[in-house]
């Protein structure tokens, strides 16, 4: 009886060997299996499901359910009801992700690829598309490289680049506030292309850089980077980090009261993040890539935000539109190639402009066939910490630039786009 | 650079008074019990998600004081109806379920709070920076290394001067004695099983105003506290402590010449300690090597 209740004593090695595993737990995850049919075209999204990413990569899911439903509810593609098979790619673990890729098109033979919300899992997943020939659309992976110098016949982008995001607020930051910038980055492949860029544009402008501090991903605890930002002295905190990151750094500047004495500022801002922070977190001057409250009549966007309201009880944020666009854009195309071959759907992609319904914005939104980058306007604007009368309303709109005047040209991004023949 | 060193060191108490109170929890169950357990962070956000739920009927106050005993109860009921089952077992039975706790409990907290994080914020008397000096010391975070000073003492109190303290104490050293003399040792591991889980559901609460709610808040924070673990020395409490003071000061400082280091220092003073002293600072010679 007494040595069933005594425990076995715990060694040392034991501790060491679970704290690897601890560290393994964070990449871990659960099968979603999904139920399918025949005769469908399937549409496989890969996507985090859980950890840091687990909100924008739901929101993007959301985004896709409606257009699948709405194409389904006229008649589906060439008059073949479409499906969405939805797998969980994690957050960090390009391993777990290109499983779930291959898993989707070997064994589920799936017409058309989603994904994904981490760049590094976009460019990660892109290879094994690219080698099976499966057209792909990636919803919101930023990373410059993926409509750049790594480009693909068959993959596309929806989000924007991390170089426009740049271009779309340096010029603004550096003459509205100042040439003394400091930034906070992520360490990874999202954060070092957008850094980059930021740095060109303050160095063509004139500017300095006072440091940078490289954050690793899933930090809580920002105070010591704050710290040194603040003795650096700078003009403009340039915040790059995103998501929980973002929400946890803003969060520690305002309780610091930084925001009162530096000008915080960044490049791209989401709705997921700014409805996770205290009012008073919410400030300084940012771009959207999508905003569900715009200026002038839109009846495509009203549409749009009731539907999303209708199924989540909230706006649709930019990643839930990055879905809906990722979906209406394929099915557009194989409309217009007459066929869901994937060579024929890429060159029909290429170039297509999405039409109002779909786009939801101003401008001319179009994919752009050199690179297969979408041209996405930029909201430019300022985060309001209540809203203005509407509490939803959490983002002020200075101005609504279009992404040819923020994108760098072709042959800028490094793409040499071979199309199959 | 001799201010942004000792600001950075401060700050690293701070932070470290953190990890330790997340520790000290930990360190109490696997004395004990021998459980190492896995699913303390969820635990962490059991308890930052229900002050969030109660906040708006209890207030910030309310809601500090009972979410962590709420917590509590829930980590009792786990060790009576789980982790009981596997005591006496090899180590690798209780890694394995409360891994599976773990995942059962991010998932279980997405499902019913949503993937998207929530906005906490903390009474506006303690959401304000001191001095215009030492911006980094705000209200709340002398607050909470108050709270997490309060506890420990208290804890420590309770292990030295209550009777159910010193059969704790007694049973990390021996247990088999302790359970000969006719102690309940069941009652007791179900005692310090639930109160190492309140300090988990209170350090929750504390995170929650600190970082706001996410489902994996709990991850970033297990690692460190396992560290502190190591480094202070298993098998006792004060060890645990220094060991999250200490880490949370290297990492600050580090932060100052190799911002991208800063975490990696936790795992190279572990590294170090390891080789140099492999029963950690304060740990009991012979019980753990």
């Amino acid at each position: 009886m007494v040595s069933r209740i005594i425990a076995r004593p715990v060694n040392r090695r034991t501790i060491l060997k679970s704290a690897a595993a601890a560290g393994a737990l964070q990449i871990a995850s659960p099968f979603v299996i999904s139920a399918r049919a025949a005769d469908n075209i399937k549409i496989g999204l890969d996507n985090p499901l859980t950890g840091t990413y687990a909100a924008p990569g739901k929101n993007e899911e959301i985004g896709c359910q409606l257009a699948v439903d709405q194409i389904n509810a006229k008649g589906g593609i060439l008059g073949r009801k479409i499906e969405l098979l939805s797998e969980d790619s994690t957050s960090g673990d390009a391993g777990a992700a290109v499983q779930k890729a291959r898993k989707l098109i070997e064994r589920d033979k799936i017409d058309f690829l989603v994904g994904n919300v981490n760049s590094a899992l976009a460019q990660a997943i892109a290879q094994v598309s690219n080698e099976k020939g499966v057209l792909h659309i990636v919803p919101g992976g930023h990373t410059d490289p993926i409509t750049g110098k790594d480009c693909k016949w068959n993959v596309f982008r929806v989000c924007n680049t991390t170089r426009m995001e740049a271009n779309a607020v340096s010029q603004l930051l550096y003459t509205k506030y100042g040439k003394k910038w400091h930034f906070i980055t992520p360490d990874y492949a999202f954060g070092h292309t957008l850094y980059q860029g930021c740095e060109a544009n303050l160095k063509k402008l004139g500017g300095t850089i006072t440091g940078n501090e490289l954050t690793p991903l899933g930090i809580t605890d920002f105070s010591s980077y704050l710290i040194k930002a603040r003795a650096a002295n700078p003009d403009v905190l340039v915040v790059l980090v995103q998501g929980n990151d973002m929400v946890n750094c803003l969060k520690q500047i305002s309780q610091f009261g930084i925001d009162k004495q530096i000008h915080v500022a960044g490049t791209q801002q989401e709705l997921e993040a700014v409805e996770a922070m205290p009012p008073e977190a919410r400030v300084g001057v940012w771009m959207f890539e999508w905003y569900w409250k715009q200026a002038g009549a839109n009846p495509g966007l009203d549409k749009f935000v009731s539907e999303i309201r209708k199924r989540t009880g909230k706006v649709p944020t930019a990643r839930t539109w990055f879905g809906y666009v990722t979906i209406h854009a394929y099915a557009l195309a194989c409309e217009k190639a007459k066929t869901i071959e994937a060579k024929t759907v890429a060159k029909a992609l290429g170039d297509m402009e999405l039409p109002d319904d779909v786009k939801c914005q101003p401008n001319k939104v179009y994919f752009r066939g050199g690179d297969h980058q979408l041209m996405l306007s930029a909201f430019i604007g300022e985060l309001m910490s209540k809203g203005d009368g509407d509490p939803e309303n959490l983002f002020k709109v200075n101005s609504v630039v279009s992404g040819d005047s923020i994108a760098p040209s072709v042959a800028e991004t490094g793409c040499q786009m071979q199309m199959p023949a | 650079m001799s201010q942004l060193i000792l600001f950075n060191i401060t700050n690293g108490l701070i932070v470290g008074a953190f990890y330790a109170l997340m520790a000290i929890g930990l360190s109490l169950i696997l004395n004990l019990s021998g459980v190492i357990n896995f699913a303390h962070g969820g635990f962490l956000v059991i308890g930052g998600y229900l002050s969030y739920t109660l906040t708006p009927y209890l207030g910030f106050w309310g809601a500090l004081i009972v979410a962590p005993f709420l917590t509590a109860i829930i980590g009792w009921l786990v060790e009576r109806l789980l982790i009981r089952r596997v005591y006496g077992r090899d180590p690798l039975y209780s890694l394995l379920l409360t891994f599976g706790l773990a995942f059962i409990i991010e998932d279980g907290t997405r499902q019913i709070w949503g993937a998207q994080g929530l906005p906490v914020s903390v009474p506006a008397a303690l959401s304000k920076p001191l001095s215009y000096e030492f911006f980094f010391i705000t209200g709340y975070r002398l607050f909470m290394v108050a709270m997490v000073a309060v506890l420990i003492v208290l804890l420590f109190v309770l292990l030295r001067y209550t009777r159910s303290g010193i059969r704790v104490r007694a049973g990390t050293l021996d247990l088999e004695t302790v359970s000969a003399l006719g102690i309940n040792v069941r009652a007791l591991r179900s005692l310090n099983f639930s109160v190492g889980i309140f300090l988990a559901g209170f350090a929750g609460v504390l995170a929650a105003g600190q970082l706001g709610l996410d489902p994996n808040m709990g991850d970033g924070l297990l690692m460190p506290s396992f560290i502190a673990i190591i480094v202070g020395g298993v098998g006792s409490l004060t060890g645990t402590l220094l060991g999250g003071l200490l880490i949370g000061v290297a990492a600050g400082v580090t932060a100052v010449f190799f911002p991208s280091a800063s975490d990696a220092i936790m795992y190279v003073m572990m590294a170090i300690v390891l080789l140099v002293r492999p029963r950690g600072l304060l740990g009991e010679e012979g019980m753990l090597s």
